[in-house]
């Protein structure tokens, strides 16, 4: 038998029973869904559990402020928010881009690697195990090409790697969207896909997440409801008597 | 059986289980009130009251009225906020969306038992008549399976009531599934 990899403990309520333990440290996980399904409250009870837990975590804010997003975070009981600050280090990449120079529309494969080595510079400084980029789309909207998003995320997931850190990388999606993921390569490179949506059912909007795939781990495929507390997410299976 | 025996089996039960109570309606109001007195004051046990067929401010009132202590029942109101009427003034109290929202009340009330249950708890769910209006049999089939499931597996107790007279097959089966024991009240 196969020697099993050693996993981040995700401590997310019912996510770690559905990874079969936890997500393989060191894989770069796509969260995709559509705006409002708890992809970032996800990514960051993901850092917050890290933290207890002694492992340091990093969030990349491409988006919003970091800490516009904070005053929106919802409290937690098992977590002070004051300590979110403290024990997580927040850093919004407009701040990268100013220093390194890449307050441009779209970056050169030297921007590319500009931005890798400094994200790396980073987690290798701080000893990060837990790494949330939030959101890839943001940057691939600026890489132009497939080719160039592919060796990103390549790069970037084997780098981080190698120093141990696990990775989730918010995948925005628009209604249309056919994959889990805006360019469609970002699907293919990821070691895991977690979809979070919406499923209606009589003019109710339930939030659901569902793991497509996951290297290095059986795991469920099943849906499954979520809500977003205080005590943290919590899940429970999707009714399938509902019909699709 | 008759009110009296059906106390007395209310009082005699010792170990969680899942119990379905089929009440007349003339016996519906006072068999509720009896219930959560028996399980509260009797038994020392925690309860969390899931509503569905009338607003859990109603419920609080008539309790309130026969003198019974609230401070620890809690409430998964199903039934308020389709009717734009959620109170938020009783901090026991969560809302669910709709009746047909089943998974969250499953949510709901597993947030409660993590967040505020210490020791024994009872869950009632009134009523899986109006359960049944809201959704159709194979959804609240498989809803009762699996929360009955999961309420064994935190040792809980599981009251489900009902109406007599609005028992149909699809009710009777579901209740004749997941119960360690049906008690018909006359």
């Amino acid at each position: 038998m196969a020697e099993a990899r050693k996993k981040c403990v995700t401590g997310i309520r019912g996510l770690d029973t559905i990874l079969n333990g936890g997500i393989p440290v060191g894989n770069t996980v796509l969260i995709s869904g559509y705006a409002g399904t708890g992809k970032t409250t996800l990514s960051i009870e993901f850092l917050v559990h890290g933290a207890m837990m002694g492992e340091k975590g990093l969030y990349i804010s491409v988006t919003e402020d970091s800490g516009k997003l904070i005053e929106n975070l919802i409290t937690y009981d098992f977590f002070p928010r004051e300590n979110i600050q403290k024990d997580i280090i927040f850093i919004d990449i407009p701040e990268i881009y100013e220093k390194l120079g890449l307050n441009k529309l779209q970056f050169t494969m030297e921007d590319i690697n500009l931005l890798i080595e400094n994200i790396v510079k980073i987690v290798k400084e701080f000893n990060i195990k837990r790494v949330v980029i939030d959101s890839i789309t943001s940057i691939c909207y600026r890489l132009e090409t497939e080719e160039k998003i592919m060796e990103f995320i390549l790069r970037l997931g084997k780098a981080l790697q190698e120093l141990g850190a696990t990775t989730l990388m918010v995948s925005e999606l628009l209604p249309s969207a056919k994959g889990y993921s805006q360019y469609g390569v970002e699907e293919a490179i990821a070691d895991g896909i977690i979809l979070m949506g919406n499923y209606e059912r009589k003019g109710d909007l339930l939030r659901t997440i569902r793991v497509i795939k996951m290297r290095g781990t059986a795991h469920s495929r099943a849906t499954y409801v979520l809500e977003l507390t205080s005590i943290g997410i919590m899940l429970v299976p999707l009714l399938k008597s509902g019909g699709e | 059986m008759n009110y009296d025996q059906f106390l007395a089996k209310l009082k005699s039960l010792n170990e969680p289980e899942t119990v379905s109570l089929v009440f007349n309606i003339s016996s519906y109001f006072e068999g509720i009130k009896d219930i959560l007195n028996v399980f509260t004051k009797d038994k020392n046990v925690s309860i969390i009251y899931i509503s569905s067929t009338i607003p859990s401010k109603n419920i609080v009132n008539l309790l309130e009225i026969y003198g019974i202590d609230l401070k620890n029942i809690y409430f998964v109101d199903t039934i308020s906020s389709i009717m734009m009427a959620s109170d938020y003034s009783n901090p026991n109290t969560l809302y669910v969306e709709s009746p047909t929202m089943l998974e969250t009340i499953m949510i709901k009330t597993e947030y409660i038992l993590e967040k505020y249950i210490r020791g024994d708890v009872a869950i009632v769910i009134d009523s899986i008549n109006t359960l049944a209006v809201h959704n159709d049999s194979k959804i609240l089939s498989e809803f009762f399976h699996l929360f009955a499931t999961l309420i064994r597996s935190k040792n809980a107790y599981f009251i489900i009531l009902s109406i007599k007279d609005q028992n149909t097959q699809d009710i009777k089966n579901i209740m004749s599934i997941i119960s360690d024991e049906i008690i018909e009240v006359d």
